[in-house]
């Protein structure tokens, strides 16, 4: 019965994943097209732009690159020229998208409320970087002293680097007006009217940085501008990066913009992307991981989710929620099977389980939303204390006392278990 | 509310019990993880309650809160179905391995050098080092 079921599992989990694999190569049409739309959009743009452009035309700067593919990230060297004595700033950006989120809860300098809106965008880049003159470098470091307060915005204007910010600036943006109540019955709350241009730009950078959080992965001090206005610029594109195009910008001014140009990153196995979390990793990473904290799980009587969520936001750069959202089905179908095997032996009082299930379903509405409202280091800093809580009640069980109790409590269990089995096969 | 079970009857505190496992599902179905080892001494600690009822009780009111959060967190499009395919298998696979080792291993040992590694991971989650 047991290999039955052991079968069943790694069939299903191989008609699942063929599914999957199914299902990436039916996307891939959809890959194909979607450039073509961008340019299209990219066509408008330049049309609007076309009076400015002429005007600019001989001070926006050129850009040549080194390499057009990568294998899992790399670095290239971008080269050009610029008008001399000029700034130059290259904006860096991936095709791919992925989803941020911001939850508003600080008090408006202006009205003094707490607004309590949700910020959410399905469309900022997986990767975003700005890289600007190297003479900049101490203004950087100021900012990253500034620890988590710092603010994407202020850092953008004050290191001049507000002139080649622009994609995610375009990214569409949705806001939902929290209320106490829609955060009970759990939904996210009424969708509010569109931003205009100015407040999406500026919401934007906020979702820049709830996105990438620290202001060493939005900007980077490597461009060399020599005084004829040639520059050189390294341009590091990180392993476990979103695969696909990235689009390189230079600008000297917000009206003087190179032509993009772009580099192929290439994922192969046994790095996969994980599009839902913006990320590729090794996949024998996280299998190996899981495989050691599950069997530690069970040695100990714990689930796995404890270790397994806190190891897997601070080894890899996944966001808290998609973690959240994805640890949890997988110890669905042990607890499934669990239950399963005790009922067999109608080893479980239903009514108190039932009674108690139903108010945890309640609980269970709730918390998943309130996953998206905090921070990655909110996250970190409430599962800190509920491992130290946790910790304190394993210490528990290892002191005498308990040990003694247990013993008997254990002894009486096991009798109890036997009945039971016994009983069951006698039907 | 009086639960019988295997020709015992116990009383319980259900208005405790589902206090306790409201906000343990709360919390457990934000940071995603099952919730098993609070619900276990709230039902033997706080419902007085012995052993031999509550684990398999307490399996069951756990499922009812990670099935919700599970559907939730889907609805919520916090779910990665590529992520999940790579560590459902090593899962299932550590719940075949872990009872050979069982066998072997003291279960009161197991449980010291886990608290010794829940209390790193929580100082470093807390930023302490």
């Amino acid at each position: 019965m047991k290999r039955f079921w052991v079968s069943m599992v790694i069939a299903l989990s191989a008609t699942v994943f063929m599914f999957y694999q199914s299902g990436a190569f039916a996307e891939k049409p959809k890959e194909t097209k979607a450039p073509v739309a961008k340019e299209e959009k990219k066509a408008e743009a330049k049309a609007e732009q076309k009076p400015e452009m002429k005007l600019d035309m001989s001070v926006a700067p050129t850009i040549q690159i080194d390499k057009t593919s990568l294998d899992n990230g790399g670095t290239i060297t971008v080269t050009g020229n610029a008008p001399a004595g000029k700034q130059v700033y290259l904006e860096v950006w991936a095709e791919k998208k992925v989803r941020a989120s911001r939850f508003d809860a600080e008090v408006d300098k202006e009205t003094g409320k707490r607004p309590y809106i949700l910020y959410m965008t399905y469309e900022m880049p997986a990767h975003y970087k700005i890289y600007i003159p190297k003479d900049k470098k101490e203004d950087l470091e100021k900012i990253k002293k500034e620890g988590k307060k710092w603010a994407y915005s202020k850092a953008l204007k004050d290191l001049g680097a507000d002139i080649v910010y622009s994609t995610p600036a375009k990214a569409k943006i949705d806001r939902y007006q929290a209320t106490l109540m829609g955060s009970i019955i759990g939904s996210r709350g009424d969708m509010l009217a569109a931003m205009d241009e100015k407040e999406n730009k500026k919401r934007s950078m906020q979702l820049v940085k709830a996105r990438f959080r620290s202001p060493g992965k939005v900007l980077a001090p490597t461009v060399e501008v020599s005084p004829d206005g040639s520059y050189k610029a390294q341009v590091t594109i990180p392993k476990g990066s979103a695969p696909g195009k990235y689009s390189i910008v230079a600008a000297v001014d917000k009206n003087a913009k190179s032509q993009p140009v772009t580099v192929e990153n290439n994922v192969n196995f046994p790095n996969v992307y994980l599009s839902n979390a913006g990320t590729s990793l090794n996949l024998f990473g996280p299998f190996l991981l899981t495989l050691g904290i599950a069997i530690f799980g069970v040695l100990m009587g714990a689930g796995g989710g404890f270790i397994m969520n806190p190891l897997l936001v601070s080894i890899w750069p996944l966001p808290h929620t998609i973690v959240a959202g994805t640890v949890m089905p997988t110890v669905l179908f042990s607890q499934g099977s669990g239950i399963y095997n005790y009922s067999k032996i109608k080893f479980i009082s239903w009514k108190l389980g039932v009674g108690i299930g139903l108010a945890m379903v309640l609980g269970g509405f709730i918390g998943p939303k309130l996953t998206e409202m905090i921070t990655l280091d909110q996250f970190k800093f409430v599962f800190g204390w509920i491992l130290i809580i946790l910790a304190a009640l394993m210490f528990w069980q290892t002191t005498p006392g308990y040990i003694a109790k247990n013993k008997k409590e254990q002894a009486i269990l096991k009798e109890f278990k036997k009945k039971a089995e016994e009983t069951a096969k006698a039907k | 509310m009086v639960v019988e079970f295997w020709g015992h009857e116990f009383k319980v505190n259900i208005v405790l019990g589902c206090i306790g496992g409201f906000l343990i599902a709360i919390v457990s179905s934000m940071f995603g993880f099952g919730g098993g080892p609070f619900m276990v001494p709230l039902m033997t600690v706080g419902l007085g309650l012995p052993m031999y009822v509550v684990v398999g009780s307490s399996l069951l009111a756990i499922f009812f809160n990670t099935l919700m959060g599970t559907m939730r967190h889907y609805q919520f499009g916090n779910f990665d179905l590529l992520f999940f395919l790579i560590m459902f298998p090593a899962a299932i696979l550590g719940g075949f391995i872990a009872p050979q080792i069982a066998k072997r291993v003291s279960p009161l040992t197991v449980k010291r050098v886990a608290v010794a590694g829940l209390v790193l991971l929580a100082l470093n989650l807390l930023g302490v080092y």
